[in-house]
């Protein structure tokens, strides 16, 4: 099967992930920008970040066969950090039109604070102004009041509830997001957020439509193969093959792909990894044989 | 001479008349001033209007850009960076410090895709060593199509960089693999030098088991000495049917064709005899070894 992982930050992530990534069928992903773990203090810090999602890491993906979109945006908790986040949202005209931005995100609420509020009601304007995709990160603690807040100012700035996809679901939440017209991502986490086994649960009781598995695997404890591990789990407890498929591949590409920046006809071709292509020095490769035209498995 | 012509005229064929429009707009606004971010996103959003393609030229107009740019070969050029590049020299100011101001400003914001095309206008620009130490910068990139970029098929480096980055773009090519014989004017800045960390980079990867680069013999014209030859040897004595190939070249390179003619009696792969024949007659420019260059189809 094949699989894209709308939601991982990759730059946490090391070569050994990549390789299992590709080697489980995984074809592409995204990479929104987020919080590193510990509070930035300058905006050079963030302009450096951006674009190291726009260029190196892109880079480093598809050495593995991997292609690789990103989502730009201040996230929630450093938003609260006020003269830093009005420096850092006069940056979204530079990074959030690039070739390959698939969204504005992750943005949204952490602890609910009217800091966070200014910020995420920004980037919502500069979403519709552009006709963008957006992604929104649930909070943590009191996440249902999160997400219904998230949905409330998104309609209320006029997005459309096509373009709003609301991560870090659960039982709890789901029906908020759907009722809202919006689309519910699911992030899999090991011990937190969301199991397989639960997952497995929700598609069987909900269905498949507008409905997202993503890993948000970074730093933390967490999966880069939680995609296809969930798929795989919902097969074998009886879930239909279609609706796995959508909820691992395709509601996904139909979400993001709105930004006319996702060429599905070339995910879908075979891909190829080239190496020797892009073999460089202190890249990711070091002295290995490069692997030159090996299909991803399916 | 001016290739901003030429370079429009490459878009005439091939952009669609939507993007044509978009370039007619984009040009008149950039005309008028924009602030530097204003610009540096319409960069940006040439890829809105323009993929990736391959530019693939003919070889007219092959010829015409060398003769407009000596040293210039589009040959591995995109539509889109050829659009972005047009936006570059579209720019009334180029020769002034506003002008370089805001390239600076594109480069500090720029995508990979950008970086590449922003890479490659330098050579078409008006005193282009102003922006050396911006290209040695891009040398310094983990990306290889961005280094590529800065490098190969442009007089940029040849013409601007000095000895120490010059060595270091040589010996880099070889390093990662990006095809050396496109480093134009490489022939022309060879050096005792450049020799000497050529062959030591032999030394090491013959230490660690490994092939050497067969481009590696590129670096060593006449300036290898009795070691070039010793490791030349060496080469044509080991069973790497790229690197003997290459090394045949080297030793000509070297003036070394008596030596060349005594390995050519005894040679048994015929691909090898032929690489010795030509060079043997007299074909030992760097462009020789686009024959050899595994990229290309055709290539052994």
């Amino acid at each position: 099967m094949r699989f894209f992982d709308p939601h991982i930050h990759v730059t946490s992530r090391t070569t050994d992930d990549l390789e299992a990534m590709a080697a489980a069928g995984v074809r592409g992903i995204i990479e929104p920008a987020f919080w590193v773990g510990q509070p930035r203090t300058r905006v050079g810090s963030f302009i450096d970040y951006f674009s190291s999602l726009l260029g190196w890491e892109r880079f480093r993906a598809s050495q593995f066969g991997i292609a690789h979109f990103c989502a730009i945006g201040l996230n929630s908790k450093e938003a609260n950090n006020e003269s830093l986040a009005r420096e850092v949202l006069s940056l979204l005209p530079r990074f959030a039109l690039k070739e390959g931005v698939v969204a504005v995100g992750e943005i949204g609420y952490d602890e609910i604070t009217d800091a966070e509020e200014r910020a995420y009601e920004h980037q919502l304007q500069f979403a519709k102004d552009h006709d963008m995709v957006v992604m929104v990160h649930s909070p943590h603690r009191d996440k249902k009041r999160g997400i219904i807040r998230s949905l409330e100012v998104a309609k209320n700035v006029g997005v459309p509830m096509e373009k709003l996809v609301i991560d870090h679901n659960n039982e709890e939440t789901v029906e908020d997001t759907l009722n809202a017209g919006a689309w519910a991502a699911f992030t899999i986490y090991p011990h937190t957020k969301m199991g397989s086994e639960r997952m497995v649960e929700i598609v069987k009781k909900y269905g498949p439509e507008r409905i997202i598995v993503d890993s948000s695997a970074d730093w933390g404890v967490s999966d880069p193969l939680s995609v296809p591990k969930t798929a795989k789990l919902m097969l074998e407890r009886g879930v239909d093959a279609k609706a796995v498929e959508l909820t691992t591949w395709q509601n996904a590409l139909d979400a993001y792909g709105q930004s006319g920046q996702i060429d599905v006809d070339a995910l879908l071709s075979k891909p190829a990894i080239d190496q020797t292509q892009l073999f460089s020095d202190n890249s990711v490769l070091r002295g290995q044989e490069p692997r030159v035209e090996e299909a991803v498995p399916n | 001479m001016s290739t901003r012509p030429l370079i429009e005229a490459f878009l005439d064929r091939r952009l669609l008349p939507a993007a044509q429009q978009w370039l007619r707009d984009a040009s008149a606004e950039i005309a008028t001033g924009p602030d530097h971010g204003r610009f540096a996103s319409l960069i940006s959003l040439a890829s809105r209007h323009a993929k990736r393609d391959a530019l693939d030229p003919d070889a007219g107009e092959i010829a015409a850009a060398g003769a407009a740019l000596e040293g210039w070969n589009p040959e591995r050029w995109t539509v889109l960076e050829t659009l972005r590049v047009a936006l570059v020299l579209v720019r009334p100011d180029l020769s002034d410090e506003t002008g370089a101001a805001a390239l600076e400003e594109a480069f500090r914001y720029a995508d990979e895709g950008e970086l590449c095309a922003l890479y490659r206008s330098l050579a078409h620009l008006p005193a282009p060593e102003r922006f050396a130490w911006r290209a040695g910068e891009g040398c310094r990139t983990n990306m290889v199509s961005v280094f590529e970029a800065v490098v190969l098929d442009t007089p940029y480096p040849a013409r601007c960089f000095d000895d120490l980055p010059w060595r270091q773009a040589v010996i880099k090519c070889v390093f990662v693999g990006a095809p050396l014989w496109r480093l134009w004017g490489l022939d022309d800045r060879l050096s005792p030098e450049l020799a000497r960390m050529a062959l030591d980079l032999a030394d090491e990867r013959r230490s660690a088991g490994r092939d050497v680069q067969h481009e590696l013999w590129l670096c060593l014209g006449a300036h290898g000495g009795e070691r070039g030859v010793e490791s030349l040897e060496r080469e044509l004595q080991g069973s790497n049917t790229i690197g003997r190939r290459a090394a045949a070249y080297a030793l000509a390179r070297a003036g070394e064709t008596a030596r060349l003619e005594r390995f050519l009696a005894e040679e048994g792969d015929a691909g090898v005899a032929d690489s010795m024949r030509d060079a043997l007659a007299g074909n030992t420019s760097q462009e020789a070894f686009r024959a050899l260059d595994p990229r290309l189809q055709g290539a052994s």
